[in-house]
């Protein structure tokens, strides 16, 4: 029962992380800050 | 937006949000903002001891290596590991955040030395220094932040922010090299995106401290993402782990300056957040963004930069500090109202409502930690101390085997300024401890 509740605790916060904005801001600028550090180098 | 609709749509009952304990800790983070603009600023001192003669990823990995060890032993020693525990088992989803956060800043500092090595520090400085301007425009799209406010309270802070920002501009003029060079839109692109990684980097900060998380434990995974990106920066730069570790073999006689530029940083760092979670994003990053000037008081009055510089280039340093404090003090004088710190809850509980988060944590980490609750209580276990001792066994060794500085420096004014940052640090350390126990 223990596992099943933490399976099911752990698939709604990856539901709420994927799904929230304040995610996928940071996680896209330090996507094109990577970008623009290889280019530069 | 206006006050009376948020202080009636507030969903606190009236008197929970006492005007004189938001004053305290309003209080409390305008102190932690400024010291925490002393305490960055600092950082580089250390740093200038060196001769350097390695790469600049290679001094941004050290850096982050004194920031690592400082970071899982300053907080054991304040708080105790336990607190670090129960914020993760309350609101989980901010390990990943903390991570990401500590990614940016490892990032955006490494492109900031490329963005100097190509433009100089004086067109570099002012690009990346945007970040508190985005900062604001998080603070108030994402988070609630400035509405609710008054005309003055708006005026205040991004007038504040653009009046510092003309003030950083004058200074990083004149302390600037000017080693302009070819690459120059590289270098630019380096420091614009620097300030788009730092000031996106306050998103985790703020997410993290409207939901009640003790900035000591956010810090804790702040520096894995922070320590694990910069290595893999160092390891791709080095070209694998020989050769890496070769290079640190050979840096081993200025290990110790190089990290304990990275301690003098954490503190500040600490400040920093504290600074972010009492006053907000939008008021907290400008001030401490003072660290500019903190940056050339060391280097003017210790390491006697700038000596013998023609009369325009104190102009510039004058007027750019002037700026600089005007900017600052205006942005502090900007009090959080109580109808901005009732949209503050609106979004911490649109937080609770997404993750789970109990209202108990969001009430203890928000304003109501007051000194003696439960939430405020410290404990330390064997495992804090072991922590304390290996990182402090560390510094011991490498100070041990460090090479003794061959710069020239003023020994009154390294004083002085040693002393101004203890003061500050007793002072905001006693003042957070009385208000909010560290929370």
């Amino acid at each position: 029962m223990n596992a099943r509740a933490n399976g099911s605790r752990m698939k709604n916060m990856a539901r709420a992380i994927l799904t929230d904005i304040h995610f996928w801001i940071p996680a896209i600028v330090l996507s094109g800050g990577l970008w623009v550090l290889y280019w530069i180098r | 937006m206006d006050s009376l609709s948020a202080e009636t749509s507030s969903p606190i009952p009236d008197g929970s949000l006492e005007s004189k304990r938001l004053r305290k800790l309003e209080i409390a983070g305008i102190l932690a903002g400024f010291s925490a603009g002393a305490w960055l600023g600092a950082a580089e001192a250390p740093t200038k001891l060196v001769n350097l003669g390695i790469s600049p990823v290679m001094v941004s990995l050290l850096m982050v290596g004194g920031v690592f060890l400082a970071r899982w032993s300053v907080p054991a020693l304040v708080r105790g590991t336990t607190q670090m525990w129960t914020d993760v088992r309350q609101a989980p989803h901010l390990i990943l955040w903390g991570v990401l956060a500590g990614c940016l800043w490892a990032v955006a500092n490494t492109l900031t030395i490329l963005a100097i090595r190509n433009i100089g520090l004086s067109i570099a400085f002012p690009l990346w220094n945007l970040n508190s301007l985005l900062g604001i425009l998080w603070g108030w799209l994402l988070f609630h932040e400035l509405r609710g406010s008054g005309r003055i309270q708006w005026l205040s802070v991004v007038g504040g922010a653009a009046v510092m920002f003309c003030g950083a501009t004058l200074l990083a003029m004149a302390s600037s090299a000017q080693t302009g060079s070819a690459t120059a839109t590289r270098g630019i692109l380096a420091a614009l995106a620097a300030g788009a990684l730092w000031g996106t980097m306050y998103i985790p900060y703020r997410k993290a401290y409207l939901t009640g998380m003790n900035p000591l434990s956010f810090v804790a995974f702040f520096t894995i993402g922070e320590l694990g990106m910069m290595l893999v920066l160092a390891l791709l730069e080095a070209g694998g782990a020989v050769a890496l570790w070769r290079q640190l073999a050979q840096a081993k006689d200025v290990l110790f300056w190089l990290m304990l530029g990275g301690f003098v940083w954490v503190i500040g760092d600490i400040f920093q957040q504290y600074a972010a979670k009492y006053l907000g994003i939008s008021r907290g990053i400008p001030l401490s963004n003072t660290n500019q000037l903190w940056g050339l008081l060391w280097g003017l009055f210790v390491f006697g930069e700038l000596h013998g510089m023609a009369a325009g280039h104190y102009a510039r340093v004058i007027g750019g500090s002037l700026l600089m404090a005007i900017g600052a003090g205006a942005i502090a004088l900007a009090s959080v109202t109580r109808a901005e710190h009732a949209h503050w809850r609106v979004a911490a509980e649109r937080e609770a409502l997404r993750y789970g988060i109990a209202e108990e944590f969001l009430n203890s980490g928000l304003t109501e930690s007051k000194p003696g609750s439960a939430v405020g209580i410290s404990s330390r276990s064997w495992l804090d101390w072991v922590l304390v001792a290996i990182a402090s066994g560390i510094f011991v060794y490498l100070a041990a085997v460090a090479r003794t500085p061959q710069i020239r420096f003023d020994w009154p004014a390294l004083i002085l300024l040693s002393l101004a940052l203890l003061a500050s640090l007793l002072a905001t350390a006693l003042v957070l401890f009385r208000t909010t126990r560290f929370q």
